[in-house]
């Protein structure tokens, strides 16, 4: 059965603007990436991979080229419909968690629903079999200070996956974990990614995340220079 | 709306202390205005009130030449009572007033003072007019004010002469008998006033059957023009009292802008602290998928809370603490009689509907203006620099 592709990036290139000249991030990245995988991007610090994955998740444009995300052209995306596409299709996991502090792990995992109008029985619902899935459902009245960063992650998995979106886009996400926290959200992510289908793209340089892919698009100074894709 | 209210609650309640002193800060603003604003309204309510039952009634007719601040005028300043009045008069629903000026001499110094004649059977005054009619022979029954008898030294039951000149300009003489002295907060009443029975001021001056102004009680009665004297209504006799209150509020007004302006200096403060120090929170909003512009929504409902919380808050320890107010009172540190204002010595704020909507709107508005400003700077960030925690 041919897959569909939900990422589809053709000669993208990012400037930046950098005092008088422009620095160049990304130089003619060509990339395809279908429903359900599991990939990476990898790469040193500075190769361009969050830069791509901004992009990606609509939060960035491109200088140049075409990137489409679910049918949906980047560049020609007002600030509405990008923000309508993150909510509606999108789910994001950040190196630091970026949960609110102030809220519960609910109410963390809760958010995205609340942005798509479900109810309150259907988001009760859905919040507890997403925690459940990450294992936290002892947590559910506990706020992110009183949680390990191991934890933290966790929540984040949930608030990304609650809402079952079509992508993720986990942006160095055991980068402040170790090594058995990392495994143990690795496998919960690959868990999910076998059950939902949801595709995985991971930037990463952390040999833990490298393990866990099925393929690894390698970028160095901006440029793909390697995408294999691993056997299971 | 509905769900950034929903998210400014949660923030707002789970920042814990930093809210609450906001809040608190700001509730202050709130019942310290109502209660100024208060104040005020009761002065004003509480002062006509005074001048209405001790001074105008519900309004007077002046002989036209009568001109209360000139001292000069007082001796042409009468007239015929017109006969249009004479069925109100025996009604005791308008009471004819003579006034003259005179002089007496407390203590050995000379004091100028106004004779004002009154119907001792009168019902429109609160005025003690009954202590006037005695069977005292040998002098003028008379009553003054508390701050008369304190000025002249003179106490109940004191003999004191008083000279005055009759219609044609000849001096006379005749000694008064105190027979009461009541307490006023209407300074025009009560300093350098001396009451007597009409029909023997009329009779000391040679003008008999005149007056020099005349107060009715009924505001509403039609009542026809009449040649030589000028009506004067409630308002008209109050418009200075407006004025002065108007004045004094503005006055108070600084007073509460100063509150005001702290209050929004702190919830200024917290929003630009907040976006500061908020920024990862900002970009996973908008990575979440809300808008820029729907990220400044929620910090401006945010700030805005503030001021519904501190209403809520107002509520619970204002209301208590506003109503005892106004039972018991505000008494002033200093003795008021020397004002020169109709100002009791208690004052009893009065607080109205009007007045509490009125004051939660502005602070509302003006919290909400002040937590939007420092919030447009949202609409400016990068989202990806944001969700870093870049931006300085």
């Amino acid at each position: 059965m041919e897959k569909s592709p939900i990422i589809k990036i053709e000669n993208l290139v990012k400037k930046f603007p950098m005092g008088k000249s422009e620095f160049t991030a990304l130089n003619g990245i060509g990339l395809t990436l279908n429903q359900g995988e599991f990939a990476g991007l990898v790469g040193p610090s500075g190769s361009g991979k969050t830069t791509l994955l901004n992009i990606i998740g609509s939060l960035d444009v491109p200088s140049s080229g075409e990137v489409t995300v679910l049918n949906h052209s980047i560049s020609n995306l007002s600030t509405r419909e990008a923000a309508r596409l993150r909510k509606e299709n999108l789910g994001f996991i950040f190196q630091s968690y970026n949960l609110f502090a102030v809220h519960t792990v609910f109410e963390n995992v809760e958010f995205p629903l609340l942005l798509l109008n479900y109810s309150f029985q259907d988001r009760r619902r859905m919040v507890l079999e997403a925690l459940e899935w990450v294992g936290l459902t002892d947590k559910i009245r506990s706020k992110p200070p009183q949680l390990s960063g191991g934890e933290c992650q966790r929540v984040a998995i949930a608030r990304a996956m609650v809402k079952k979106p079509n992508l993720v886009l986990a942006d160095e996400p055991t980068a402040n974990l170790d090594a058995a926290n990392s495994h143990h959200i690795l496998e919960t992510m690959e868990n999910l990614n076998r059950e939902l289908k949801t595709t995985f793209l991971f930037a990463t340089h952390d040999d833990k995340v490298i393990r866990y892919l099925r393929r690894k698009v390698s970028l160095a100074d901006g440029k793909v220079i390697d995408d294999i894709v691993i056997a299971n | 709306m509905k769900l950034a209210v929903k998210l400014a609650i949660r923030n707002l309640l789970g920042a814990g202390i930093r809210t609450w002193l906001n809040v608190i800060v700001l509730s202050f603003s709130f019942v310290i205005i109502i209660w100024v604003k208060g104040v005020m309204v009761g002065w004003d309510h509480q002062s006509k009130t005074d001048m209405k039952n001790w001074e105008i009634g519900n309004g007077q007719y002046w002989i036209s030449s009568y001109d209360p601040y000139d001292p000069f005028t007082l001796t042409d300043s009468h007239g015929p009572v017109p006969p249009e009045f004479a069925d109100e008069i025996k009604q005791g629903e308008m009471e004819p007033f003579l006034i003259s000026q005179g002089t007496i001499y407390p203590q050995g110094r000379i004091q100028p003072i106004r004779l004002k004649g009154i119907n001792p059977g009168q019902k429109i005054f609160l005025l003690p007019s009954q202590k006037l009619d005695t069977a005292v022979t040998d002098a003028i029954p008379s009553f003054i004010g508390a701050t008369m008898a304190k000025n002249t030294g003179l106490k109940k039951g004191d003999r004191m002469t008083v000279q005055w000149r009759d219609k044609n300009g000849a001096f006379d003489a005749a000694d008064i008998l105190i027979t009461e002295i009541f307490s006023v907060s209407v300074p025009a009443v009560d300093n350098g006033q001396i009451y007597i029975p009409l029909e023997k001021l009329q009779s000391m001056l040679g003008l008999p059957g005149e007056a020099t102004l005349l107060t009715y009680s009924d505001p509403d009665m039609i009542r026809p023009d009449v040649t030589g004297w000028t009506h004067k209504s409630f308002s008209e006799l109050t418009v200075q009292v407006d004025e002065l209150i108007k004045m004094k509020s503005s006055g108070q007004s600084v007073l509460y802008m100063v509150l005001l302006l702290l209050a929004m200096l702190a919830i200024f403060d917290t929003q630009v602290l907040s976006i500061f120090r908020r920024q990862k929170e900002i970009g996973t909003y908008v990575a979440l998928g809300y808008t820029r512009q729907q990220v400044v929504g929620l910090f401006t409902v945010e700030g805005t809370m503030y001021a519904v919380l501190a209403a809520l808050l107002s509520a619970a320890y204002g209301i208590p603490l506003l109503a005892w107010q106004a039972k018991t009172g505000w008494t002033m540190p200093m003795d008021t009689s020397e004002f020169g204002l109709a100002i009791a010595q208690t004052l009893y704020p009065v607080y109205t509907l009007g007045l509490v909507i009125s004051t939660v709107t502005l602070v509302t508005l003006t919290t909400c203006v002040v937590s939007y400003w420092p919030s447009r700077r949202i609409a400016k960030m990068n989202p990806t620099e944001a969700l870093r925690g870049k931006i300085q």
